[in-house]
């Protein structure tokens, strides 16, 4: 079959090369289609290469200002996270001291309260009982009078009242 | 030739024809033009400004990519990695649009001689083919290409650049020089034979059985013709790589 195609394409050769044609006919076709050819690469740098060249810049540019924006505000949060959660801790501790504090508070209030609830006790308790040893001795020296009287009376009634006075 | 006049006979149905080196002749004053290669280049080029107009009519830029944009961001960023692997990351970005454009006019070139039934459009002379099989085409995408390196190389290195056919010995100085034009003649008759051929394979099964079986082939076609496109950007890339480094660059790849 190789052999037939060379045979043949010999054979068109000699035909067409008494036409002026043939396999390696150089003519203006070749400068021209230089031409057209610089003429196709201008017109496609501009309607092809260049606005698709910057979409693909501008969206790699696009992607990398997404990321970058994205990885700060995820930085941003997480620093947001750490401050928001030392000030839960903060406010947690604070809290506790302010319970402690008031619980102290509290029982210092109760203590306080005691003690004077002991001390009027004690102060009343104290006045009870001079105020009892006063009645005592009042009644004691009552007593005392009478018991002059009586034994007068009685050394009066044994001597007779001559004698006594 | 009884073989060829067999040939002729099944020339006569017209399921499958071969034309090889039989141009569509436009006369410009003075000047001979090849019809069938502008027309179906027009289409190609016509079908990339329309891809390159669907895929930025609506630019998003904050949102995912959608529908065709989205198709036409993969193709920049396979192209911009091509020429960031060949060039560098420094200074591969100007020379995008050059390789870009070199990748996807060759692939929608092979592609749409592959896949688009040219053939049934009748012109006068000659048939519609894609425009890499074409000899002009790729010699001008070839030289073009050795134009873009010398360019490269003397706005980055100014006359310094010279030295490179001195480097490392000046015992290569013929080598060196014969370099400069390898480079564009191993990269258009690369593109070309290999459009060509595909074309021809395809042709002449074709040819002799018109069903069923040409389809693998086709599907090699395909391939070959994408890979085509691949190693003539690649190349290019490399070659302008190359003269914006210098040779001393080259080792560290």
């Amino acid at each position: 079959m190789m052999h037939w195609t060379v045979l043949l394409a010999t054979e068109v050769a000699e035909t067409v090369a008494e036409e002026g044609g043939g396999l390696f006919d150089f003519d203006a076709t070749l400068p021209l289609m230089a031409i057209q050819f610089v003429v196709l690469v201008a017109v496609l740098n501009v309607l092809f290469y260049k606005p698709l060249g910057k979409a693909l810049d501008e969206r790699e540019e696009f992607i990398r200002t997404k990321q970058q924006t994205a990885r700060d505000r995820l930085a941003q949060a997480q620093t947001l996270a750490q401050k928001y959660e030392q000030e839960l801790v903060d406010v947690r501790r604070q809290s506790q001291d302010i319970i402690a504090s008031a619980q102290s508070e509290a029982q210092k209030i109760v203590a306080g309260k005691v003690q004077e609830a002991q001390q009027q006790v004690q102060q009343q308790r104290e006045a009870t009982a001079r105020e009892i040893e006063q009645q005592k001795a009042e009644a004691f020296a009552s007593l005392e009078g009478q018991v002059d009287a009586l034994s007068h009376q009685i050394l009066e009634k044994l001597l007779g009242p001559e004698l006594v006075r | 030739m009884e073989i060829l006049d067999g040939l002729s006979l099944f020339n006569t149905f017209p399921l499958a024809e071969l034309e090889v080196g039989k141009h569509f002749y436009w006369e410009i004053g003075n000047f001979q033009l090849h019809g069938q290669v502008f027309l179906t280049s027009w289409f190609v080029i016509a079908l990339l400004i329309v891809a390159a107009l669907a895929g930025t009519r609506n630019i998003q830029v904050q949102t995912a990519p959608k529908g065709f944009q989205n198709l036409m961001e993969y193709a920049l960023e396979f192209i911009q990695d091509l020429a960031k692997n060949q060039i560098g990351e420094k200074e591969y970005r100007p020379w995008v649009p050059f390789i870009g454009t070199l990748f996807l006019f060759i692939f929608v070139s092979n592609w749409s001689g592959a896949l688009v039934p040219w053939k049934l459009l009748e012109i006068p002379g000659g048939e519609l083919a894609a425009p890499t099989n074409d000899i002009n085409t790729t010699v001008a995408l070839a030289l073009l290409t050795s134009l873009a390196y010398f360019y490269a190389g003397f706005s980055k290195r100014g006359l310094g650049y010279l030295k490179k056919y001195i480097e490392p010995t000046p015992i290569l100085l013929p080598i060196n020089i014969l370099e400069d034009f390898t480079k564009p003649l191993s990269l258009s008759f690369r593109l070309f034979g290999n459009i060509l051929a595909d074309e021809l394979v395809v042709a002449v099964l074709v040819f002799l059985v018109p069903l069923i079986v040409p389809l693998p082939v086709m599907v090699l076609g395909l391939f070959t013709s994408a890979i085509q496109a691949l190693i003539f950007a690649t190349l290019a890339g490399a070659y302008i790589g190359e003269a914006i480094e210098g040779h001393g660059g080259e080792e560290h790849h």
